[in-house]
């Protein structure tokens, strides 16, 4: 046995680190998806003037609501799971499922820090850390479309269908879009690995301005924020199911099945946001720190211990990832919803010729430059 | 070991997927089997370390054409109920002609198993793909397009109803 250790050595520890690394994402994710829809209602409470919901209470403690995502938790397990007596039971059961696994997998893609030396082992903070990691978001992102589809078909309701069509139009009209604001990005960057990108914005512009997405690409960014929220289906895009008014693709679902929707809708709010930290606001970067510590433009110094260097960033990276989750909510409770065409002329009249015009102009400003 | 195994699992999947597409009596639930058929394959380029080739089958034909596929085919009357099984005269003749075309392809296949493997099938053939496309072939490559905007105009023209 132990020759077999010895010999597959490697092998051995990076399939353990990977299940160390998915393991402590995985669950970093989760608790704080649980916490996101607490925030939720907590956020649409202050901008609606009341206090939210602050009653679930373990032992008379409250902590102004911190227990009512368990509440919610154990209240779905224990509702009746409903199935509509004409409905396709196998795919009824599956297409929550198809929901939550493309996003679930594309939390693989994000680079959540640089690299860590652990007794000589350099370990990657990236579940995988793929060449062309900007390509299977968008395929991966592209699969989420069948779980509303199947979710709306096999219920065989005529309401959950038509729920279903709205939000295939919508998801397959954005797509076509967030794939087209993506692009000036792998043209500057000269790579699509997520990595890779982060590293690129690690460098200054002028000496002093990090060179972060948003900077190189600001219209890029508003695209892609658009085009990201109508893809996340929520207000003002939620014309595919609006809690109470809007009948979606999801209403003959009950229990926890309708709660892998839900869960699959918050997790698509947290994957945006690393997305929009990862693509234009450098992901785990923070200025001037380098692998060694700060250097800042005027030349000064300031060392910072290796392990403290990689703490800072996954901070950071958490940091901006919580600000943009904090900005998707906000973003609900202010704006009022758009009527079906005003959407769908946005996407195909407006941010479809902007995002190829931004193409563009990027390469004709790198041709400019003598950049290619 | 992984590897081969990875790719027998896929290969089989889309096998047994594409049989049971065959055989499926309601035309949604077929198109869904095609999509796991598309998926493994992906799977499959994946396993053989093509990378960009499994990210366009996922992107190009499991995320929008068969979407498409799927949306247009559930607003069929077919899509809500089971078509009925076929006559016995039309299962022995469908049968006779699938084993005829699987007799064909197995002769044709035999001269395959005499070709070398290719070893840059990763994914720097990307760029070296882009280049002939984007390069060599831009103007043939172009004129594709062109040829796809054409058939698709006759497609509307002949769905359209006149003077609707």
């Amino acid at each position: 046995m132990p020759v077999f250790f010895e010999a597959n050595k490697d092998m051995l520890i990076f399939t353990g680190a990977a299940a160390v690394k998915i393991l402590v994402f995985l669950n970093a994710i989760m608790g704080f998806t649980a916490l996101l829809t607490l925030a939720e209602r907590k956020v649409s409470a202050l901008i609606q003037d009341r206090i939210g919901p602050n009653r679930a209470s373990v032992f008379g403690l409250t902590l102004n609501g911190l227990f009512h995502p368990v509440a919610d938790g154990i209240k779905m397990v224990f509702k009746e799971d409903f199935t509509p007596g004409r409905a396709e039971k196998l795919l009824f059961t599956l297409a929550p499922f198809f929901a939550l696994v493309p996003v679930l997998a594309l939390f693989a893609l994000i680079p959540f820090g640089d690299y860590i030396m652990i007794s000589g082992y350099r370990l990657d903070l990236q579940i995988a850390d793929l060449p062309l990691g900007l390509f299977f978001v968008l395929a991966l992102s592209g699969l989420a479309i069948y779980g509303v589809f199947l979710g709306g078909w096999a219920s065989k309701n005529n309401f959950a269908l038509l729920g279903a069509m709205r939000g295939a139009a919508q998801m397959v009209s954005y797509e076509v879009v967030l794939g087209l604001t993506l692009v000036g990005l792998m043209m500057i960057y000269g790579s699509a690995g997520l990595q890779d990108m982060v590293r690129a914005q690690g460098k200054l512009l002028f000496g002093f301005i990090p060179a972060w997405g948003v900077v190189c690409q600001p219209f890029a960014f508003i695209l892609f924020l658009t085009a990201a929220i109508a893809e996340n289906k929520r207000t003002p895009f939620d014309l595919v199911e609006g809690e109470s008014e809007i009948i979606g693709y999801f209403m003959e679902y009950s229990s926890m099945r309708f709660a892998a929707f839900m869960f699959a809708e918050f997790l698509e709010i947290i994957l945006v946001s690393m997305l929009a930290a990862t693509l234009f606001f450098g992901g785990w970067q923070v200025p001037y720190l380098h692998e060694t510590g700060f250097i800042f433009p005027g030349g000064a110094l300031l060392p910072v211990n290796h392990y403290l260097v990689a703490a800072l960033q996954t901070g950071a990276f958490a940091a901006k990832t919580v600000a943009f989750s904090w900005f998707l909510l906000v973003v609900r409770w202010t704006l009022p919803r758009f009527r079906f065409d005003q959407m769908m002329g946005l996407c195909w009249k407006t941010l479809l010729p902007l995002a190829l015009l931004n193409i563009l102009m990027t390469g004709a400003v790198m041709l400019a430059l003598g950049k290619i | 070991m992984i590897l081969a195994a990875s790719i027998y699992f896929f290969a089989a999947l889309a096998a047994a997927a594409t049989l049971l597409m065959v055989f499926q009596r309601n035309p949604v639930k077929a198109a869904l089997l095609m999509l796991t058929a598309l998926l493994s394959t992906a799977g499959l380029y994946l396993a053989f370390n093509a990378q960009l080739l499994a990210v366009l089958q996922i992107i190009l034909y499991a995320g929008a054409i068969m979407t498409l596929f799927i949306i247009a085919l559930t607003v069929t009357p077919q899509a809500w109920r089971d078509r009925p099984s076929p006559g016995r005269a039309r299962l022995v003749l469908g049968l006779a002609a699938a084993a005829l075309i699987l007799a064909e392809l197995l002769k044709v296949s035999a001269g395959l198993r005499q070709l070398a493997l290719s070893p840059g099938f990763a994914e720097t053939g990307a760029l070296a793909l882009a280049r002939e496309l984007f390069g060599r072939f831009a103007f043939q490559f172009e004129l594709l397009s062109l040829v796809i905007l054409a058939s698709i105009v006759g497609a509307v023209t002949l769905a359209a109803k006149k003077g609707g």
